[in-house]
């Protein structure tokens, strides 16, 4: 997908000179040069791949980065404007872009982002069985738990639930399992890699979503990624109250900053998540740092 | 063999006329399709935003022959084949006139480039000078078409006359 998005100069050394899979971001801002992530590592792009050197990057136009956009939204911005007022969009292949620049309201309301100034692209990389190691914590004999995923950005959460997903369907868990895919992440568009029993609702609020989701489609296990607004919480509450096993995931560095979290309150409270699994990028993305029970305490490391 | 001749010349002068008319008939078909086709975005951006290589793909097939490749050149940009420029897109296609030329360049120019609402009310803008268009290429169509059609066979016949 990458290939139909960035500029062609971009591509080719991308492609001929820098190790694709490595890549985490693209961060490319206006005048500025554009910086690869590479596993922890923040890099210039050059014309002849990578360097340290400011003088040899590669520096970025106001018009490369409207043209990326208009590119990743397949020629038709109408189409993804909801996205670009949030802030990002999302490609056919999961690649989601972060977008600056200028917000336009109208009566109160974002209208949308012109002026575009700066975009982060970061890249999914499937890492297959990269859950392996939580499994059997998360699993027992008649369920699933209800768990919540914390990790800082970039360090693995996203691809550790899609990954769970796909474990869940390889072992033939039966469970139906309703994928709320807000942002378009979670589905990378790869075949099967969300497993034989997924329903998927994409770009759905949490709160519509886990309603609509019950009502229409009786999920086992609701996935979803990044809960933040007090509305997840309580869109979290109503699906455990159904009966339904919610598997989220969550912003947060540490168990301790999720207990200063003053929306998360409720759920530490009513204890409605039975398993914590931390992450970090402490060795490479999807480092497993802990998985905690419903009182804190260490299950596994 | 003379008598052969002289229908074969009135079939000849007739398909010269008919030659003449049916560019009148094409781009009498081309702005009606390229109307349908702003009806179409309209309905289908507001409706389920569909992205516009969808609505191109999703034409029926007697509007995308009337439009005479001028989708199929879009969807090459699109795919990030060609650049959007005039002679990519009017690749093949004759039959109009520079100013409108023009006009559907930057009809296509201005595709996917706003929101929802901007993106409307811009083809409806469109849509009703295109409908000018439409409507005198079809006062033409129907004057000149058969104009040209009847002086070919007339032609024909006048020589047919005269060989005699």
């Amino acid at each position: 997908m990458l290939e139909k998005i960035l500029p062609d100069e971009i591509y080719n050394v991308l492609e001929n000179k820098v190790n694709f899979n490595s890549i985490n971001e693209i961060r490319i801002r206006e005048d500025k040069p554009i910086v690869l992530l590479i596993g922890c590592q923040r890099t210039f792009l050059s014309n002849y791949g990578t360097t340290s050197n400011l003088k040899d990057a590669i520096i970025a136009s106001k018009i490369m980065i409207e043209d990326i956009i208009f590119r990743a939204s397949e020629c038709s911005i109408y189409s993804v404007n909801e996205q670009i007022k949030k802030g990002f969009l999302v490609t056919k292949g999961g690649i989601r872009i972060g977008i600056g620049g200028d917000l336009i309201e109208e009566n109160g309301k974002i209208k949308t982002m012109t002026n575009f100034s700066s975009i982060n692209i970061r890249i999914p990389h499937e890492i297959k069985n990269c859950s392996l190691s939580a499994f059997d914590y998360l699993v027992n004999e008649n369920n699933v738990y209800n768990t919540l995923i914390l990790s800082p950005p970039g360090a693995g959460k996203t691809t550790f639930l899609r990954d769970f997903i796909c474990q869940l369907s390889e072992r033939n868990y039966a469970y139906n399992v309703l994928v709320l895919d807000e942002r378009g992440e979670l589905d990378i568009g790869r075949k099967g890699c969300l497993g034989n029993f997924t329903d998927k609702i994409s770009f759905a609020k949490k709160t519509i979503g886990f309603e609509n989701g019950i009502r229409s489609l009786s999920p086992n296990i609701i996935v979803t990624d990044e809960l933040g607004q007090e509305e997840d919480i309580d869109a979290v509450n109503y699906a455990i109250n159904c009966g339904v096993t919610v598997f989220a995931s969550i912003h947060c560095e540490s168990i301790e900053s999720l207990l200063k979290k003053p929306n998360f309150e409720k759920i530490i409270k009513n204890k409605l998540f039975e398993r914590y699994v931390l992450l970090s990028a402490r060795n490479g993305p999807g480092t497993l740092e802990g998985i905690y029970n419903e009182n804190f305490s260490r299950v596994r490391i | 063999m003379k008598y052969i001749f002289l229908v074969l010349l009135v079939c000849m002068t007739s398909f010269i006329g008919y030659i003449f008319s049916k560019k009148y008939k094409i781009r009498a078909n081309f702005f009606e399709s390229l109307l349908y086709l702003c009806q179409k975005f309209d309905i289908e951006i507001n409706f389920s935003r569909e992205r516009l290589k969808n609505i191109f793909l999703n034409l029926d097939e007697k509007n995308k022959i009337n439009l005479k490749g001028i989708d199929k050149n879009f969807i090459s940009y699109i795919n990030g084949e060609t650049t959007l420029e005039k002679d990519n897109l009017f690749k093949g296609i004759n039959f109009l006139k520079d100013d409108e030329k023009d006009l559907i360049f930057t009809f296509f120019k201005s595709l996917g480039r706003s929101d929802v609402d901007s993106q409307s009310k811009e083809i409806k803008n469109f849509q009703a000078r295109f409908d000018g268009i439409s409507n005198q290429v079809n006062s033409e169509n129907k004057k000149y078409g058969k104009l040209f059609l009847k002086l070919g066979i007339i032609a024909g016949l006048l020589l047919v006359v005269i060989f005699i």
